[in-house]
Formats: C-alpha cells, sequence, structure tokens
C-alpha cells in the first residue's frame, strides 16, 4: 500500500516536472540559436562573418543529438558533393609527392584573429592533424582513420589515384556528414595541391608506403 | 515559479545530488574518463602557478577601485551580493535585473560596469591577458572559480530563459559551418581521439565533461603563461573552426557554456585548472 502511494506519488512528480520546465521545441530553438550565430560576430569584412552561413548540405548535416539522416537526404547530399569535383586542368591527378609531404603535415590556413585572416600564399592540407600517414611521424592525429600504407594497400593505378582525389575533394560524396571536411569543394585546397597529396599517399617512394 | 513548480525543482536538485554517485561507480567499471592533462596537472598539482591569480583575484574584488571608487562587495553573482562561494557551481544562470542569462565573465563584468563605473569597451579589450599587460577579468573569474573548490556542479534550467540557453548551446553544438564543416560535436563527439597529440574531450559523455567543467576553465595554460577562461577557450575553438572571432559574452557564448555547464552538473569543483 505504501509502495502504491509512494509510486504515485514519484508519477505525480515526474509529470509536474515534465509540465513545468518545458524545453521550446526544436522550430524555436532552431530560430532563436541562428539569430544567436549571427549577433555572435561582429569583428571583420562582411565576407568572414558569413562564413557561419550553413549551405544546404551543412544543415542537413547538423541534427541536435546527432540523430540520424533520412535516405532522402544522404542521397541529396552525396549527389550535391559528386557535382561539386573539378579536377585540375592538366588533368593530371598525381604530383610531386614531396610537396605533398610538406602540405600534409602544414596545420594552418584561413584561421581569423581580430578580423583579419592569417596572410599566407597557399593553405596548408592539414591531414595529419587527423591521419597518420607516414609510420615515423609521432605528431599525428587519430581523428580520421590511419592511412599509412595507403598506397601499398591500394596500388598507384589510374583507378586509385581518381578514387583518392576525388575523396579528399569531397568526402561527403562517399560519406555523407563524414567529420572529414570537403577540402576541394570549398576551396580550402586547390586541385593541384590535391593531386599533389594523392602522389604522396600512392607513390611508392613515400613515406608512407615504406 | 509558482509552488507546484517549486516541489518539482526540488525533487531535481534531489536526483541530481544522487546522480553523481552512480556515476563514479560506473568509472570504477573500467570507464577510463577523460584524462589527457593528467601529466600536466600531476607536475603541477603541488604548485599551481593559478593561485596567485586567485590571490590577485581576491584583492580585485575587494578593493575600492573604479570611476566610482567602490569594491565589488554588493556585486550579485547569483547567490546574494558579494558571495563569491557556491557561484561557479550554479552559473550559467538568469539574472532578473539584466533580464539575461550570464556566465561568471558577462556577469563580472556587468558588475564592473555598473558598480564600479568601467567602460564595458576597456574590460572587453582586455579581458584576454598578454605577456605586457595581466587582465583583471582572469584573475577575477579565477578567484570566484576557486571559492566553489569542494562543491559540485549544479546548473539548474528553472527558468525559461535557461532552458532556451540550454536548447540554443545544444543547437550550435552540433552545427556545422565554415570552410572546414566544422561543429564542435567534430572534435568532440567520440572518445579517445587527437588533433595531432591534444587529447579530445567527448563532449557528450557527462562523466568527460565533469573534469573538462569542474577542473577545468579558469585553468592556468602553460603555453600561455597565463590563466584563461571558458570565454578564451571558445573563442580559441572558434578561431580553430576558422570562424569569425566569437564575440566577448555573446549569448551565443553563454548558450553553449549554459550546454556544455549543465552536463558537467555533479562534477567536484577543483578550480583553477591546469591545462597545456
Ligand atoms: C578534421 C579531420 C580530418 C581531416 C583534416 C582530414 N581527414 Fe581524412 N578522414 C577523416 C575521417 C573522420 C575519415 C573517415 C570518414 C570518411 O571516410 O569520410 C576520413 C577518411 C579519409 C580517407 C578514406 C580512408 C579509407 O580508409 O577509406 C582518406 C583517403 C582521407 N581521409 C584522406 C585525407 C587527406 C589526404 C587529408 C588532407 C588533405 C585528410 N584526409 C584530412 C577526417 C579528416
Ligand atoms: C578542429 C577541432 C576542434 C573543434 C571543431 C572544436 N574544438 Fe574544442 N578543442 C580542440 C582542441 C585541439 C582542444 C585542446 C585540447 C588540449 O589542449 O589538449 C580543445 C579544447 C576544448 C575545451 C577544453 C577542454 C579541457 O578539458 O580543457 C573545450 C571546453 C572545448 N574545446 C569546447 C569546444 C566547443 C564548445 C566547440 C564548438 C563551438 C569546439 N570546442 C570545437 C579542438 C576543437
Amino acid at each position: 500500500m505504501i509502495y502504491a502511494k509512494s509510486l504515485l506519488l514519484l508519477s505525480a512528480t515526474v509529470a509536474v516536472v515534465a509540465g513545468c520546465a518545458t524545453f521550446p521545441d526544436a522550430e524555436s530553438t532552431a530560430q532563436r540559436a541562428e539569430q544567436m550565430v549571427t549577433e555572435a560576430h561582429t569583428l571583420g569584412a562582411p565576407a568572414l562573418l558569413r562564413r557561419t552561413t550553413q549551405d544546404e548540405s551543412q544543415r542537413a548535416c547538423s541534427s541536435p543529438g546527432g540523430a540520424k539522416l533520412t535516405q532522402e537526404h544522404s542521397a541529396t547530399i552525396v549527389k550535391t558533393a559528386r557535382d561539386s569535383i573539378k579536377y585540375p586542368a592538366s588533368g593530371k591527378l598525381t604530383g610531386d609527392w614531396k610537396t605533398g609531404a610538406q602540405l600534409v603535415a602544414d596545420g594552418r590556413g584561413q584561421r581569423i584573429i581580430n578580423g583579419q585572416v592569417e596572410k599566407l600564399s597557399a593553405n596548408g592540407a592539414l591531414c595529419i592533424n587527423c591521419h597518420l600517414m607516414d609510420a615515423k611521424e609521432v605528431n599525428a592525429g587519430n581523428v580520421g582513420p590511419a592511412l599509412t600504407g595507403y598506397g601499398t594497400q591500394h596500388g598507384d593505378s589510374e583507378a586509385v589515384a581518381r578514387y583518392t582525389y576525388e575523396r579528399i575533394y569531397n568526402a561527403w560524396a562517399f560519406m555523407p556528414c563524414s567529420n572529414m571536411p570537403r577540402l576541394g569543394a570549398s576551396g580550402f585546397l586547390t586541385p593541384e595541391q590535391i593531386a599533389h597529396i594523392v602522389a604522396y599517399l600512392i607513390d611508392p617512394q613515400s613515406p608512407v608506403n615504406k | 515559479m509558482n509552488a507546484r513548480c517549486r516541489i518539482a525543482a526540488a525533487a531535481m536538485v534531489f536526483a541530481a545530488t544522487v546522480y553523481p554517485v552512480s556515476a563514479q561507480n560506473k568509472a570504477a567499471d573500467g570507464f577510463k574518463a577523460y584524462d589527457g592533462l593528467a601529466v600536466g596537472r600531476q607536475m603541477l598539482a603541488e604548485d599551481n602557478p593559478g593561485d596567485l591569480w586567485v590571490e590577485r583575484g581576491q584583492r580585485l574584488f575587494n578593493d575600492k577601485r573604479g570611476p566610482k571608487n567602490t569594491s565589488l562587495e554588493r556585486c550579485d553573482l547569483g547567490q546574494g551580493p558579494g558571495v563569491v562561494k557556491g557561484v561557479f557551481a550554479t552559473l550559467p544562470r538568469y539574472f532578473a535585473d539584466t533580464n539575461k542569462v550570464q556566465d561568471l565573465e558577462s556577469r563580472l563584468l556587468t558588475c564592473m560596469v555598473e558598480l564600479q563605473g568601467f567602460k564595458r569597451e576597456d574590460i572587453v579589450r582586455d579581458r584576454f591577458g598578454t605577456l605586457d599587460k595581466d587582465s583583471e577579468l582572469e584573475a577575477l573569474v579565477s578567484y570566484v572559480g576557486a571559492a566553489s573548490n569542494g562543491l559540485r556542479m549544479n546548473v539548474r534550467l528553472n527558468h525559461a530563459q535557461e532552458r532556451e540557453m540550454y536548447k540554443a548551446g545544444e543547437y550550435a553544438f552540433y552545427r556545422r559551418s565554415g570552410p572546414l564543416d566544422f561543429a564542435c560535436v567534430t572534435c568532440h563527439g567520440e572518445s579517445g581521439k587527437r588533433i595531432r597529440l591534444q587529447e579530445l574531450p567527448n563532449m557528450t559523455k557527462p562523466e568527460e565533461m565533469r573534469e573538462v567543467i569542474a577542473t577545468g576553465w579558469p585553468a592556468y595554460r602553460g603555453t600561455h603563461s597565463t590563466v584563461r577562461t571558458m570565454q578564451h577557450r571558445l573563442y580559441d575553438c572558434f578561431w580553430q573552426m576558422r570562424l569569425a572571432d566569437l564575440g566577448f559574452a555573446s549569448d551565443l557564448s553563454v548558450a553553449i557554456t549554459t550546454y556544455l555547464n549543465y552536463s558537467a552538473n555533479g562534477g567536484e569543483i577543483k578550480l583553477p585548472g591546469v591545462r597545456r
């Protein structure tokens, strides 16, 4: 009897909590949060402030709580990503692996401080921030999978070069909403830079494959 | 708040007090909490340089200062005028006088402007210390933060605006943007991840969030040779995300802190932290 009473009390409490502490719904949350995002950045040229504006794919990849994508969204993101891919004017998808080696270890580019973008002749590629590539590199991250022995494993055929190029150009063409940035599609890297990085990954002489 | 809500809130407080116990059992069950900074912490455990900021902060709090030549003893940080104990545990929270949810930094800013007569833009300009010039705010935050040592994080979402901020913070945590498509969750959504050698706490796990918030910021940052606050930590992550400077004390920054601090409820406070 006492037990039943306390159960009753418990469920009453739960009901009251639910009634009082209601959270705003998803739509008003989005509206309010978007307003906060707009107001949060005031320093710098309009183009820099606009960086927080999302494209369709980014929006679809931003579900609070990390909710799963619908099939439909997923297909649209992949298609948009595929359509974004451009190739070097020379048509060559593999460049110079030594230039690639410098790029993958360079984590600079496009950062903003006091409203000014860092001044560089070219952005770094950020790869080892997230991937182990050269097994001897101690300062590599693990947000992405290790890519050591990439070329040994996949070979250095034209098809592998193409797949690797496209994957770096726009990772979302292969895995929608991947944590890997769309480095070519956003203009962060040029097609030529990506070709150098492809060489670094697949060339048998590269430290990646030693 | 009406009477029925008050009862419910009391029940929620009770729930929050028992919560950490079961969480600690879970940790003992083999869950390895975020501990990437153990080395630095061990090295400095005996001698935390941040203590100097605490002492300086205490003086700055109690001295008569500013154009109005007053101390901060009438500053209400949420626990009544001049009270610093327990403040960190319950912030951010809603303040009726400003009709805003405020974190520790933005609330101190309000007091320094309203009570002491400092110019807002001067304090904002000097919010982050440099080698040439110490920041008063960094010292004040250290003092007020340390005054809650030994207590547990206990952020309430009783006011509608607090719940609004919490939800907006959650939304922002998952919101991807910028040239690198980053959201907070990109780097802080999984345990055991690193950017280069820097360990990334998983902020979707309360076990790790208690460590980040309750023993984190204000933190003495070895690489900066000064104490940094949560506002600075967020500013730093926005910089890494290639977004424009995060506005100091902006609603967005307070919303994110509300979301993070609430998820750290139950964590035992030990401040200032020590970080890389
Ligand atoms: C912010 C983190 C991040 C950065 C920076 C990054 N990646 Fe990735 N990368 C990932 C993640 C996460 C995955 C796994 C998900 C996926 O496949 O998209 C991945 C997957 C890959 C894959 C596919 C691996 C496989 O086993 O199929 C390749 C190849 C790759 N990255 C190459 C690169 C290169 C080259 C760069 C630099 C130009 C780079 N990544 C930069 C996070 C990153
Ligand atoms: C590109 C990666 C990246 C993104 C995106 C990112 N962070 Fe971080 N974050 C880091 C790194 C790296 C550290 C520092 C870890 C260290 O110093 O060991 C860090 C540290 C932190 C810390 C301090 C953790 C501690 O225990 O000291 C907080 C809090 C934090 N980030 C919050 C955020 C929030 C909120 C966002 C989104 C607005 C965000 N971060 C986005 C990389 C990132």
